[in-house]
């Protein structure tokens, strides 16, 4: 009986798995390759996974709230260039980048504003508006780079203690928020509720539409945060900076656990999603790894995480 | 006649909750048993035990002599169980005769099926079960009773010596229905043992030799059938008399300090206003779209309305969407319980304490802990924990969930649109004294009723809807069924 409890508790949280296979990975490569343990490298691999981290934050309220946003790749690229060109017209660094949030806020709230009006699927929505922010983008920035490479590294390269990269921190600290908004606040029972059964929602008095028009403002929230880091980091922008980013993030939150069909779900799980697909990337280096054939292997991973999953319903409906 | 198969003390639970209690039941060749017992007394369960579909926690099943602890469900085919469900068991897309050598096809130079002699033999096997379908056609084209037929022609070409009939009479005709009952007679002559399961008391006494009563999961009785009469049976079904249906007490004031007033929407709804008072249960009846759902949904600010206004003690409170109906103090719970009450995915918790949570930004969790476990107990929902998922609850325990939500709010004015559908009737009586706990209280209750024993036990007045417009109100003490029934039809 205790044995089945620890079964059931294993299966239970897509987490635990998920660190469980992290760990292997990383004893596996670490044997193979002991560079990889290294801290610099460690670092790396935060470094590496700050912006799509926040991204895929930001997709956990939208997803467990049985919403898509794939324009957000188009919507970073966007505000990257939005940011860009304000700071390339002298304006201060900070204004430019609240202002690159607003935009990614906008752009959300209309992505759901329009889902919601046209009573259409949000997926086809922001697929279509995707070509409409890369299109803004393209004709704000006339197709040209923009580069402000040494007006607005500090973020990118500032490291607490001189060893944990700034933009890590603000990641994490995102995925602190939308963990205590999905466990402690109203909103997180709502964006539970809302993705669970919409109608039951509206009638225990959850007004839909105000709350999902805020949940899409909420993915903006956290998605213009992370092109502001990784305008940062990249020191210029186009209008596909921020390209493919909705797909990985869509990739750790299925990952992490959540049904595509909405209402369940966690902000640790995804994390661990974020950080699974940043460490097989960097594995993958460090083993030196044809970087064609490591596309495949993100794919191969998310393949096998809903196989996991499957797996957890199966043993847990017994 | 010999005995050739005993469930003995059987025993299983799912997540902790036990469904069956040292059950047992013995069945013998060319013998009906006729299994009874309300929703979720364990029937279903029993019959998946025997047909391998769940392992027991513990007990023996002994067939034909010999005892296993568990069976597979290849096994419990092979040692003769068959169990006959409605449609899932055929290939609508594959002829009579394909279907019932499926899986054991006749070959012709051991590659090809040889349609021709399954055909042939397929005639012969149904014509000597006195069935009229020919083995040549598709399945589709069957009725649901030639469907039935040709499960039973497969299960006994296959050899099988004890059939499983669960509900075999739920979607057939009259006809088809007799043709069964004799086709059963034919069988038990034939020496096949029988495990019938039915609601119907005419078909249970028709085939019946002995009858087996399960409740809660327990063994009631095991009778011959000539010891049984139709009111003993359903006195041990329930644990009490039928016709001592629920009776509420009168609490109303009288003080009609609910007025509806000129609510309208098109065809559905025509200016239908009426009074409730405080501690008084207004019974909604009439027939299904009659607009009585559409009424209700409107009153609670749930769908759009031409026109309607709503007072309490001579002040509006006309709410404009759910919230704010909740806000005013009313509380609804839908006739659809998974449809549009209950988020099937989520725990007991978050369904009880969703509405109640629309009250502050940061939750209180030790608070909302306190309130669910407090619910859990004070509504005996019969749960493992409160994070259990609400789709895992028996249809008994999902309606207390929900009503434990509203009562949660402590509102003044509860709907009920059809509060015990889909219930079974322990947990219908317990959601009739929770109902008369609210009026006790002196709470406005609006309930939509569709059983009548209910509507006219449960409700103080009767207020009748046909085709949208309110026709009457009488009170409940003075209804009869037959009066009410021409009421909704609008013969009076």
């Amino acid at each position: 009986m205790k044995n089945k409890n620890l079964k059931q508790s294993l299966f239970q949280s897509q987490w635990l798995m998920l660190l469980l296979i992290t760990i292997l990975i990383s004893v596996f490569t670490a044997i193979a390759n002991p560079r990889f343990l290294a801290i610099n490298n460690i670092m790396n691999i935060f470094e590496q996974i700050a912006v799509s981290g926040l991204v895929a934050a930001g997709a956990t309220i939208l997803i467990i709230s049985g919403n898509f946003d794939i324009s957000v790749g188009a919507i970073i690229g966007l505000a990257c260039c939005t940011n860009a060109l304000l700071i390339n017209q002298g304006v201060n660094g900070f204004v430019a980048s609240v202002a690159a949030v607003a935009v990614c806020m906008v752009c959300g709230l209309l992505n759901g504003a329009l889902a919601i009006l046209f009573k259409a699927p949000s997926f086809i929505i922001t697929l279509a508006t995707t070509s409409v922010y890369k299109g803004i983008g393209l004709f704000a920035t006339k197709g040209v780079i923009q580069t402000v490479y040494g007006k607005f590294d500090t973020l990118a390269f500032t490291k607490i203690g001189g060893v944990i990269p700034l933009s890590f921190v603000i990641s994490l600290l995102g995925f602190v928020v939308v963990f205590i908004i999905l466990n402690y606040t109203q909103i997180g029972r709502r964006i539970y509720a809302i993705g669970s059964n919409e109608k039951s929602a509206f009638l225990s008095g959850v007004r839909i539409t105000e709350n999902k028009l805020l949940f899409f403002m909420l993915n903006g929230f956290f998605v213009g945060i992370a092109s502001v880091l990784l305008l940062s980091r990249v020191g210029s922008a186009l209008p596909s900076s921020g390209a493919g980013l909705e797909m990985t993030a869509i990739g750790a939150v299925v990952i992490g656990g959540a049904p595509i069909s909405g209402g369940q779900g966690s902000a640790v799980g995804t994390f661990f999603g974020v950080l699974l697909l940043g460490l097989i990337s960097n594995v993958l280096n460090i083993l030196g790894v044809n970087p064609y054939l490591q596309e495949i292997a993100s794919g191969v991973i998310i393949i096998l995480s809903l196989g996991i999953s499957a797996l957890r319903f199966k043993v847990l409906s017994r | 006649m010999e005995q050739i198969l005993e469930l003995k003390e059987i025993n299983k639970s799912f997540a902790g909750i036990q469904v069956l209690h040292n059950v047992n039941l013995t069945l013998h060749a060319g013998e009906t048993v006729c299994l009874v017992g309300e929703n979720g007394a364990g029937k279903s369960t029993l019959i998946k035990i025997l047909s391998g579909a769940e392992k027991p926690d513990s007990g023996s099943i002994t067939l034909f002599g010999r005892t296993w602890s568990s069976l597979h469900p290849s096994q419990a085919m092979e040692l003769g169980v068959a169990t006959i469900y409605q449609d899932v068991d055929l290939v609508d897309t594959l002829s009579v005769a394909d279907n019932i050598f499926q899986g054991a096809e006749i070959r012709k130079n051991g590659i090809f099926i040889d349609r021709k002699k399954q055909e042939e033999k397929a005639g012969e096997i149904l014509h000597a079960l006195n069935m009229a379908i020919r083995p040549d056609v598709l399945v589709e084209t069957l009725s649901p009773g030639q469907k039935q037929n040709l499960q039973i022609a497969k299960a006994l070409h296959k050899k099988a010596k004890i059939l499983i009939m669960d509900e075999p009479t739920a979607s057939l005709g009259e006809d088809e229905t007799k043709a069964l009952m004799e086709l059963i007679d034919r069988l038990k002559h034939d020496g096949i043992g029988i495990i019938y399961i039915s609601h119907y008391m005419d078909e249970i006494f028709r085939v019946g030799d002995r009858v087996n009563v399960l409740k809660d999961g327990y063994s009631v009785s095991e009778r011959q059938i000539g010891e049984v009469t139709q009111e003993s049976l359903i006195r041990e079904m329930v644990g009490r008399d039928a016709s001592n249906y629920y009776r509420k007490g009168n609490f109303s004031t009288g003080d009609q300090a609910l007025e509806i007033r000129g609510y309208a929407r098109g065809n559905l709804v025509k200016n239908v206003s009426f009074t409730v008072s405080h501690g008084e249960v207004l019974g909604l009846g009439g027939l299904v779209g009659a607009g009585r759902t559409e009424l209700v949904r409107m009153l609670f600010g749930a769908d759009p309305k031409e026109s309607g206004q709503m007072f309490l003690n001579g002040k509006e409170i006309t709410p404009v969407d759910p919230k704010d109906a909740i806000k005013k103090g009313i509380c609804f719970v839908s006739e659809d319980r998974k449809g549009e009450a209950l988020f099937l995915d989520r725990s007991v918790k978050e369904n009880i304490s969703v509405a109640k949570n629309e009250g502050s930004f940061f939750l209180n969790l030790a608070k909302e802990k306190e309130l669910v476990d407090h619910s859990i107990e004070q509504l005996s929902i019969k749960v493992f924990s409160r994070e259990h998922d609400a789709g895992k609850l028996s249809g008994g325990n999902q309606q207390k969930v929900v009503i434990a939500r509203w009562l949660a709010m402590d509102g003044e004015i509860y709907i009920f649109d059809e509060p015990s559908k889909g219930v079974d009737v322990g947990a219908r009586e317990e959601i009739y004294r929770l109902m008369e706990e609210l009026v006790k209280r002196k709470k406005i209750v609006i309930m939509v009723s569709s059983t009548m024993p209910e509507l006219i036990s449960m409700s103080d007045r009767i207020a009748v809807m046909k085709d949208g417009a309110l026709s009457t109100v009488i009170p409940a003490d003075e209804a009869q069924e037959d009066e009410l029934l021409k009421w909704y039809m609008g013969i009076k």
